[in-house]
Parts: structure tokens; C-alpha cells; sequence
């Protein structure tokens, strides 16, 4: 039987060892390896959760940043300073391109072509194969761009016959930016780098208002670099896009100071670049701020040819890096704001302060006098304190004195307002703390320390700093000082940036023109305005080569020596300098300019009073008809003044005759006999001096034949116009057009013996050429 | 019945006919816990195969599977239908059955261990000679073998009366053939299979009796091997390097047992949910094979993998406790013998997936996707089935 036969073979039953055994393979198997196992998960699941989760995220997330648009710098009127514009980043994934089996050479050469990269470059970069990054060109146009797209579409054709695009080809959003106005105001306004964030100026001051917050968008991806499947795993953060900032800046204003220090930096042959400031006198604005020695803002690393070939010239045998060291030493030249980050001695230009210290306490009144006899002597100096004049002033009435800057005059003044109230007048006009003003690098003034000041046995320190020495500010902080002198007496906080927009252009914040705190009383300010306006209207004043005709501009020269330079060098350089403002009923605007170690070569006497002062009256010449305020001419300025020719042409010769006259100009002849005017000379809408003779030609044409410029220098206004006459041409006026024995023609815009047609108008400048002293 | 024959090693249609007909009136019906968790943890293995393989489906980095997300999902669950029956069917089965044909599956397996190393009819993968291919689908002999050492060294056992004590006539059989085999493995080389292999022999010896000391002798002389190899081979040093700190070379040598890490580590308490496995994204390799384990917790966290674990090892458990309450001394060596590899597979895998040994491949029974080692592992439950019908019920 099968059920027999089935027992027969069926084996023994299982032992007790076997059955103890078995129990154990249970016990190890069943349960003690699970205890263990489940130990394990609990460490890495629950212990070291967070630590795997986020390296697991880690490669799992790819983040791709929205760049936010940086926001634009504009000037007091809108005009656009400084803007992003979007570009391209071109990159390549050589991860993916090793993936998706794109060819390293056609890609390398196709970029190549279009973005003018080194093919060996990109070749080079594809191998970088765990990399999905690799730039291969920044900041490309978008024409650019597209031409990369347009081969990253193109592709390639597989080996199964597919068309494929270049996945490992990557064009990202980016911005660059641009500076309309190239190098104009280029110290104030700064510079971004290669990660578009400011490095310079106001684009690193107001960089992180500027720059908005960059977005992101955060995908999970599989391990191939493509999205993850069914996986809703995709995070946005907007862009905030960067707030634009209105200055204070005016691009007009700032330009006509670039352009007169430039002329002056030229005519003086400034060794050592030059400064300005033009500052709104009631609220501290600053509507220019200029420094020679300038650079393009989109090429801010370019130095200028002629610097570059003299650091050539001067590094013959010198190792790479000490070149190297002169070429960054002149890009930091070229990059610094001199009318911030430099201090100096102010010189005379500082008597405005103790001349407004010694009336507001009383140590002097409009009617003291002071006698100068050529020097002072002074408690704590061995030698007497020489005045720039050895001969000495004589009597001097106050205002006299400052006309003079007189030191004999001001050191008394200074004496007697006394170490203490001096230096609480230092500090009300916030002389020795930085301004505060809205950009980096601001220096700090140097004063002697309050015991060496205070010292009642010397008072040499004292004496010194009464008219503007031993002691160092920078240009901002005198001119904001000044500025409060002028304004009725009130210091307020200079400042660069007047709004805050938002990037839809609403306005996110305005800046209030900050009252630091009233230092003189508005009647000091007043008598300070008409004292200072002596300096520039009066002849005998140091300041005339500031006037400006049809303006009563208030001023003050000053002519001081570089003396850390002189102690280093042991050479003499100076600093010319001016302040003036204007009008002197109601100040406006002051201007500040400093013109740094002037080459005695130039011809024009090293001073304050030729260089500074005629640079500053030109600006203000230029600024204040900007700015609106009317000139009033007085009887005398309207008969040398600068008139518009009229359009003649067409009218009948008595006409003619009297719409000239009625301009302020005279009729010198009529020539032909033709009813009506055909031609004039000088042509309608030139600027020539008042008085000027028009020549009338009525059917008959003009003689053009070219004649030859005479020589117009060193003689009156009044002469230069007569000598031009004589030839058949014109002159107008730049300068000090004022009634002066001394002031004459220095200059002619057309050189001697150049060849012209008639009717030309030859610009001449006046000055005063007797009002050279260190003063 | 005509063809009945004596012998204890042949058998033929009839007899297998004979067989059926007559157990089924005689014997006792299947385990219902052993055959419910074996069920569950199969649809559940399924289910992870789907989660786990979608996406290397999907994307088809080797250009297999045409892109068809589901590719790997319906070829495991046609396996899964056919393992159904393949186990049920096994069940039915007499333990005498199995004791007669164990020296056959012993010669077959040994024929396809030397059969897979000819070219031509093995297929070699990354250098390993271990696959049979069936055109349909492939197989690998080792799996055969795992069974054939079970069942044949019951055989043996049971045949020597006084407990292997005799070295000569006791043990040298069992190392001669333990030799053999592991030798055809070497030359593949499939050094996971001579683990499991040489782990599952020594425990049925253990089992069977032998005496304790040798498995002392035999840890020292393993241990001994273990530090020579060490010292000689740098192959074996850079195991242990990667294992002990997988992330020095987390890009290369380290990248698996990295990747598998952060699946299990991100999963947490509670996992990302089913299907929602970020790491199944082409990162970790072999998910829906030896590190299916990783995605099933990072999917479904440390909660999930406890219940899972607890499942397996009710499962293993019970197991042996059938082996334990049958009465036939072949049949409880070759329950505790399958239980036991059972066990060593879950175990393993585990711990490699978890870095707590050194990497190797080893796969989860009744999760990893492949089709012939799946339908052998049904096998093997339907044969403890079958053993579980003749334990006594109690009264």
C-alpha cells in the first residue's frame, strides 16, 4: 500500500537538540537580528533625520536665480545717471552635454564663432564633466543671445537620426550697467562690479537699495539634471526688483563744473587735479561734486592714455609687480573723490568762518579798524606773523580788511574771540566731525588737541587758525560751514540723494534738508553776505576775478601751501582756492573749487585770486542763469555785456538800424542800396559784447574773403573790440567785466594770425592779473 | 499502479498523481498565518516594485524597457499571479515527495551551476557570469542551488544515524559538496551566493547536530580568512573603506550605500508617502532590486519599515515554528533550512541597505523585482506549507 509504504520512509522525528537548536535560529532570526535591524533604521530615520534629509534635498534641489534689476540713478531732473539693462550670461552644463551625448567640439566651436571665445577655452570647460556650470561668456547683448539660442534650437542630429537641441548650452538672464553720461560725475555715482553690485560711490552707498533682492526658482530634479516626475515640487520666490534713487546731482550744473575745472586744469596746468562742490545754500543739496583726474564709469578701469604712457615711461627695470603697484596706485588717483576724501588746509578761504565767529560773539563789529603794518606779533612766536602784503594794509575798516585778507586783521580777530569760543565755533559749524553726507569715505578733519589749542602762554595755534592754517578739513565740510554763514546762519547736513522710488516709480522716501543746528544769527549772516560781497564787487577786493556781471557774488580767495607735501618732498605746492556765492541779497548757490599744485609755467600768477576766483565766476555765470536767477545789470556792465544779434535779414535798413540799437548794438555801415536787409555780419544769434557795430548789406553780397586775427591780449575790453572791428571781426566777453583799471584781456579763444572769415566773434577773457598773493 | 518502483530517488507521472489524490483526503489543511503573511508581504513587495521602478522605467537609461513607466510593475505582478500558484500547488506536495526528488534538484542545480559558466549559455553581466537566459527571462542557478543544499543535506542528515560526530563519514560529504559548489560560484564569481550558501549549509549542519566546537573552529579559521584577505587584497580593503565611511567617495565607491542612506535617512518618521520617493529619481541604483528596502522607507519612514519588519519577522518566526511542530525529521530540517534563508536574505538586505554591513548584492525576498528568483521563493513557502499540513492539529 502507497499510504504504508509512505510511512516506511518518512524519517525519525526531530531530537531534542534539534527542536533547542531550531528554537535558537528563531530566536537569533526572528527577533534578535530584527531588534538590532530595527535599532538601525531608528538612528538613521529618527536620529539622523535631518542630516540625510538635507544633503538628500541638497542633490535633489536645482535652484535658478531671477536676477532683480537694479535700480536707476537719476539727477535732480530725471535724467537717467546710471541703468540696468538686461543681458546674457551664456554658460554650458558639461554635465549634461556628457549625457545627453552632445559634441564637446561642435558646441565649442559654435560658441566660439558667435561669442568670439577662445575654441580651445570651451573645449577646455566641457571636460569639467561633474559640473553644471562652467561661464563661457558674461553680460552679452541680446542680439548676441540670440544668436546662441538660435544654435542651441539648431541642435544636432543624433545617431538614431533625432533631432536634438544643445541641452548643455545655457543662456541666464543678467544685467549690466549702463552710464549715459559716460564719466560725468562719475565720482559720485560709483560703479558696480562683475556681480553687479556697487563698488564705488553712490552705487556702493545705496547698493543694497539699489540692488532689490534676486529671486529663485527651486525644482526637484532627477539625477539626470531634467524634473522629477508626477512631482509638484517647484518653489517660485519673486524677484524684488532694486529702488531707484533721484540725486541732488544736476547733470547740467555738474557739467558746467566739469567743464571749467577741466579749462582750468588745462590753463593752469594743475599737477594735481582740481575740486568742486556746488552746493544749494538754503538745504546743504549738493547739485555737483567734481574731481579731476576722471574715468568713463562703463570703462572704469581704463586709465587714460597719457597717464598709462608716463607709468610706461616710468617703470623701466621695474619688476612686474612694482608696475603693477603704479598702475593701481593711478587707477586709485583717478577713482578718488578729492572734494571727500582729501583734506587740506583751507587757507584764507577760512576767514569767513572767524570773520562770522568774531561778529556773531562780538570781537569784532562792521565798524572796527584794524591797522596792518606788514606783521603781528603774536604770544608764543618767536618771529613776528608776516601778512601777505610785507608793506602792510595801513588802516583797514573790517570789510576793508577782508577785501585785503588782511592776517594782520583776522589773527586780532582771532585773538580776541579766544581759543575756547574759538573752537565752540569750530564745533557749532561741525568742523570736527565728518558731515554725514550720504557717500562713503568721507575723511576726517585733523585740529590740535584742545590743551595745545587752549594754552593760554602760546597762541600761535590760534593765531594760525584764524586765517585758515595748521589745521586740515575736507572742501565738503568748508563749503557746508560757508553755506551756513550764507543761508542766515543755519548748518545743515549736505546730502546726495533727495527721493527714493520704488521700482513702479512711486515714492518710497524723501530726504528732508536736515538744520543741524543754528550757529550765527541771521542778522551776523546778512553783514557776513555784504562784507564777503566787497571781496568779489569792489576793485580793490582780492576776489574780482570771480565777478560776474549782472550778480553780486560774495567770495573769498585763498592760496595755501601743501604742507605734508612740502615736509615729504621738500617742495613748495600749492592749493588754490575760491568760495564764492551768490546773489548777495538772498545766496543760492555757493561754489568751492580747488585748483591743486598750478605749474607757475602757466603764465598766470599761483593764486587764489587769477585761478581759483575766475574758474568759480564762471561757473557761477553758468549756474545762476540755469538756476534762474535774473542778472541785474547796473549802468556800466549793460554797455559791455554780452548781447544776442537780431535777426536783420529781410527788414528795411532803418529797421534794422533800430531793432540793432534797440539789442544795445550800432549800425556800422549799410552796404548796397537794396530795400531791404539781405545779409547781416554777424550772423543773427551770435553773443557779441554790447556796443558791437553790425554791418548791413542790402543786394550786395558779403566780402569773404578770410582775414587774419590780430593780437587781442593785454589791452581793455573796450580796445580788443575796436582792434577786432578793425578787421571785421567781433569780440564777446568772459571774465571780470567790471569796471577796473587793471582787469584786461588774458586770452583769446582764436589764436593770432589764424585765418577767419569776417564777422567771426572771438571770445576774450578779463581778469585782473594784479591780484596774485597767497591769500 | 504499474509503474511503482522501489527506488527511493525516482518517480514518475503516476506516482506524482498518487501523490496528490492521496494527500489530499489524508493531510491537514495549510497554516493560515504562514500562508496570510506570506500573501500580504507579496502584494505589498509588488506594490513597492510599481512605487520603486516607475521612474528608471520611465526614463530607461539603459534601453530596456521602451520608456513604459509600468514595464517592471507588470512583469513582477504576472510573476506574482504564477508565484500564487507555484506556491499553493507546492503546498500540495507530500514532504516524501520532496525527500525523493532532493537528490535530483541537488544533480540539476550542480549541472546548471557548471552549464552557466559556457559562454554562450551564460550571460555575462558587469563581468559576472551568473544569468541563464531564458528569452522569456533569465535566471541565475545559485537561486536553484540555495534549494538544492536545503533539501540534499536533509537528505543526509537524516540518513546519518549517529549525528555527524564521524568527520569521514559524517562531515567530509557536506564539505566535498559544499566545495564544489562554491568553487562554480567563484569562477562566475557570485561572492553573495557562497555567503548565503556556505551560511545556509553550515546551518543545516548546525541543526543537524554537528558539534559545537567545529563551529567555533570554523569562526576562528573564517575570521582568520577574513583578516588575511584583508591584508592581501586591496579589493576587499576598499569594501570596507566605503563601508565604514561611504562618504569619502560618495561620487564613486561610496555612491550606492550614500544614495540608499539618504533614501531611508530622508524618510523620517512618517516618509514621504507611497509613490512620493525622490531618490527613486535615478540616483539611487537598484531601487526595485537590492534597495527596494530604501525607497519603501523613505516612502513610507521609520513607522512603515517597523511594520514591515515585523511582518517578515512573524513570518520567519512562524516559520520556524512549524518546523518545529512537525513531526518528520526531513521536514523540519528543510522548514528551519528554508525559514532560515528566508531570514538570512531579509537580514542582509537590510543591513546592507542600511550600511550596517559591507555593500553586496543580496535582495529582499518577495519585494526585489525578478521573476524566476521570486517564483523559487514561492516554491520554498509552499513547500513549508506543505510540511505545515502535517502537523497534528491539537485537540
Amino acid at each position: 500500500m502507497l499510504f504504508k509504504k509512505r510511512r516506511t520512509e518518512k524519517s525519525a522525528s526531530p531530537n531534542r537538540m534539534m527542536l533547542r537548536r531550531t528554537l535558537f535560529l528563531m530566536i537569533v532570526c526572528g527577533i534578535v537580528a530584527f531588534i538590532a535591524l530595527g535599532a538601525r533604521l531608528f538612528q538613521l530615520q529618527i536620529l539622523d533625520h535631518e542630516t540625510y534629509e538635507t544633503a538628500a534635498v541638497d542633490q535633489q534641489l536645482r535652484e535658478t536665480t531671477v536676477t532683480a534689476k537694479r535700480g536707476t540713478i537719476y539727477d535732480r531732473n530725471m535724467n537717467i545717471l546710471a541703468m540696468s539693462a538686461s543681458v546674457s550670461n551664456i554658460y554650458i552644463s558639461p554635465a549634461e552635454i556628457q549625457a545627453n551625448e552632445e559634441d564637446p567640439a561642435a558646441i565649442a566651436q559654435g560658441l566660439s564663432e558667435i561669442l568670439g571665445v577662445d575654441y580651445a577655452e570651451i573645449l577646455e570647460k566641457t571636460t569639467h564633466t561633474n559640473s553644471w556650470y562652467m561661464t563661457v561668456a558674461r553680460k552679452v547683448e541680446d542680439d548676441v543671445a540670440d544668436q546662441v539660442r538660435a544654435f542651441k534650437e539648431a541642435g544636432f542630429t543624433d545617431k538614431d537620426g533625432n533631432h536634438k537641441i544643445y541641452q548643455g548650452v545655457k543662456i541666464e538672464e543678467a544685467s549690466k550697467r549702463y552710464y549715459p553720461y559716460s564719466s560725468l560725475a562719475c565720482h559720485v555715482i560709483g560703479f558696480v562690479g562683475a556681480d553687479d553690485h556697487g563698488l564705488a560711490g553712490l552705487e556702493y552707498y545705496y547698493d543694497d537699495l539699489l540692488s532689490g533682492t534676486d529671486g529663485r526658482i527651486v525644482r526637484a530634479t532627477n539625477a539626470n539634471g531634467t524634473d522629477m516626475l508626477f512631482t509638484d515640487f517647484e518653489d517660485y520666490y519673486d524677484a524684488v526688483d532694486g529702488q531707484s534713487i533721484v540725486t541732488t546731482i544736476d547733470e547740467t550744473v555738474q557739467r558746467y563744473l566739469e567743464t571749467r575745472l577741466a579749462q582750468a586744469a588745462e590753463d593752469y596746468m594743475l599737477r594735481d587735479g582740481a575740486a568742486g562742490i556746488v552746493m544749494d545754500v538754503d538745504t546743504a543739496a549738493i547739485l555737483g561734486m567734481a574731481s579731476v583726474g576722471s574715468f568713463d564709469l562703463n570703462d572704469y578701469m581704463a586709465i587714460d592714455p597719457e597717464t598709462m604712457e608716463q607709468i610706461e615711461n616710468n617703470s623701466a627695470g621695474l619688476t612686474i609687480e612694482e608696475h603693477d603697484a603704479l598702475v593701481e596706485e593711478a587707477r586709485g588717483e583717478m577713482w578718488r573723490n578729492k572734494a571727500l576724501t582729501e583734506t587740506y588746509e583751507p587757507g584764507s578761504v577760512f576767514k569767513i568762518i572767524t570773520l562770522a565767529a568774531g561778529l556773531e560773539c562780538g570781537a569784532t563789529t562792521m565798524e572796527s579798524s584794524y591797522f596792518c603794518g606788514g606783521s603781528i606779533d603774536v604770544l608764543g612766536r618767536t618771529d613776528p606773523l608776516n601778512c601777505s602784503n610785507l608793506a602792510g594794509h595801513g588802516d583797514q575798516t573790517l570789510t576793508e580788511a577782508a577785501m585785503h585778507s588782511c592776517n594782520v586783521a583776522f589773527v586780532t580777530i582771532g585773538l580776541r574771540i579766544g581759543a575756547e569760543r574759538f573752537y565752540d565755533y569750530i564745533r557749532a559749524f561741525g568742523l570736527f566731525e565728518r558731515t554725514g553726507v550720504d557717500l562713503t569715505g568721507e575723511a576726517g578733519s585733523i585740529w590740535w588737541d584742545e590743551d595745545t589749542f587752549f594754552d593760554k602762554s602760546n597762541l600761535s595755534q590760534l593765531a594760525a587758525a584764524a586765517f585758515g592754517q595748521t589745521f586740515t578739513i575736507t572742501p565738503l565740510q568748508l563749503i557746508t560751514a560757508v553755506s551756513a554763514v550764507a543761508n542766515g546762519g543755519y548748518l545743515m547736513k549736505p546730502y546726495l540723494v533727495k527721493e527714493v522710488l520704488n521700482a513702479d516709480g512711486t515714492v518710497a522716501s524723501q530726504t528732508e534738508p536736515t538744520v543741524v543746528r543754528q550757529v550765527i544769527s541771521e542778522e551776523t549772516s546778512r553783514k557776513c553776505c555784504e562784507i564777503l560781497e566787497q571781496v568779489v564787487g569792489n576793485r580793490n577786493g582780492t576776489g574780482v576775478n570771480a565777478y560776474v556781471a549782472g550778480y553780486r557774488v560774495c567770495g573769498k580767495t585763498g592760496t595755501s601751501e601743501d604742507v605734508t607735501w612740502e615736509v615729504a618732498h621738500g617742495t613748495k605746492k600749492y592749493i588754490t582756492s575760491f568760495l564764492g556765492f551768490a546773489p548777495a541779497d538772498d545766496p543760492k548757490v555757493a561754489v568751492l573749487i580747488l585748483l591743486k599744485d598750478p605749474d607757475p609755467a602757466c603764465g598766470y600768477g599761483v593764486s587764489g585770486g587769477t585761478m581759483a576766483a575766475p574758474t568759480v565766476g564762471n561757473v557761477l555765470a553758468d549756474v545762476l542763469p540755469y538756476l534762474g536767477v535774473e542778472p541785474e545789470y547796473d549802468e556800466g556792465e549793460e554797455a559791455i555785456v554780452d548781447q544776442r544779434v537780431p535777426k536783420l535779414v529781410g527788414k528795411t535798413p532803418s529797421e534794422a538800424q533800430a531793432t540793432a540799437e534797440a539789442a544795445g548794438l550800432k549800425v556800422k555801415s549799410v552796404q548796397g542800396d537794396g530795400a531791404a536787409v539781405t545779409a547781416q555780419l554777424p550772423a543773427a544769434n551770435a553773443k557779441v559784447a554790447a556796443g558791437s557795430e553790425v554791418v548791413l548789406y542790402c543786394g550786395v553780397e558779403p566780402d569773404m574773403e578770410l582775414v587774419e586775427v590780430p593780437s587781442l591780449k593785454g589791452m581793455y575790453y573796450s580796445d580788443a573790440r575796436v582792434v577786432a572791428g578793425w578787421s571785421g571781426l567781433y569780440v564777446r566777453g568772459e571774465g571780470t567785466m567790471m569796471d577796473s583799471d587793471n582787469i584786461l584781456t588774458v586770452s583769446q579763444s582764436i589764436e593770432e594770425g589764424t585765418m577767419v572769415e569776417p564777422g567771426t566773434v572771438i571770445t576774450v577773457r578779463l581778469n585782473d592779473a594784479t591780484k596774485v598773493g597767497i591769500w | 499502479m504499474a509503474s511503482k518502483t522501489e527506488s527511493a530517488v525516482s518517480y514518475s507521472g503516476a506516482r506524482l498523481a498518487d501523490y496528490t489524490e492521496d494527500i489530499s483526503g489524508e493531510r491537514g489543511p495549510v497554516d493560515l498565518p504562514f500562508t496570510l503573511l506570506s500573501l500580504l508581504l507579496l502584494t505589498i513587495g509588488v506594490v513597492m516594485v510599481l512605487s520603486a521602478s516607475f521612474a528608471r522605467a520611465y526614463y530607461d537609461p539603459t534601453n530596456s524597457t521602451g520608456g513604459n513607466a509600468t514595464y517592471y510593475f507588470v512583469r513582477q505582478a504576472l510573476f506574482a499571479l504564477c508565484g500564487v500558484g507555484v506556491m499553493f500547488a507546492c503546498s500540495r506536495f507530500p514532504m516524501s515527495f520532496y525527500r525523493q526528488i532532493s537528490g535530483i534538484v541537488m544533480l540539476v542545480s550542480l549541472a546548471l551551476l557548471a552549464l552557466v559558466l559556457v559562454p554562450g549559455i551564460g550571460e555575462k553581466v558587469n563581468g559576472a557570469r551568473r544569468w541563464i537566459n531564458l528569452k522569456f527571462t533569465t535566471f541565475q542557478p545559485s537561486e536553484i542551488t540555495k534549494i538544492a543544499v536545503i533539501m540534499w543535506f536533509a537528505v543526509l542528515i537524516c540518513k546519518n544515524k549517529d549525528g555527524l560526530r564521524d568527520f569521514k563519514h559524517g562531515l567530509l560529504p557536506f564539505i566535498i559538496l559544499l566545495g564544489i559548489i562554491c568553487g562554480l560560484l567563484v569562477l562566475e564569481p557570485h561572492m553573495s551566493a557562497i555567503i548565503i550558501i556556505l551560511a545556509i549549509g553550515l546551518v543545516m549542519l548546525f541543526l543537524g547536530g554537528l558539534p559545537l566546537y567545529w563551529f567555533i573552529g570554523g569562526g576562528l579559521a573564517a575570521g582568520t580568512l577574513l583578516g588575511v584577505g584583508y591584508a592581501i587584497f586591496p579589493y576587499v580593503r576598499d569594501r570596507f573603506a566605503a563601508w565604514l565611511n561611504p562618504f569619502a567617495d560618495a561620487s564613486d565607491t561610496g555612491w550606492q550605500i550614500v544614495q540608499s542612506l539618504y533614501a531611508i535617512g530622508s524618510g523620517g518618521m512618517l516618509g514621504l508617502g507611497l509613490g512620493n520617493s525622490r531618490q527613486k529619481y535615478l540616483y539611487l541604483p537598484e531601487e526595485h532590486n537590492d534597495f527596494i528596502f530604501s525607497v519603501y522607507c523613505e516612502e513610507l519612514g521609520f513607522i512603515g519599515a517597523m511594520l514591515l519588519l515585523a511582518l517578515f519577522a512573524l513570518l520567519i518566526i512562524r516559520g520556524f515554528w512549524l518546523s518545529m511542530h512537525v513531526r518528520d525529521r526531513y521536514s523540519a530540517l528543510v522548514g528551519a533550512g528554508i525559514t532560515t534563508h528566508l531570514a538570512m536574505q531579509v537580514i542582509l538586505n537590510v543591513a546592507v541597505c542600511t550600511n550596517s554591513i559591507p555593500c553586496t548584492g543580496i535582495s529582499l525576498p518577495l519585494f526585489s523585482y525578478g521573476g524566476t528568483a521570486l517564483l523559487l521563493q514561492m516554491a520554498e513557502l509552499g513547500i513549508i506549507l506543505s510540511l505545515s499540513r502535517d502537523i497534528p492539529e491539537k485537540r
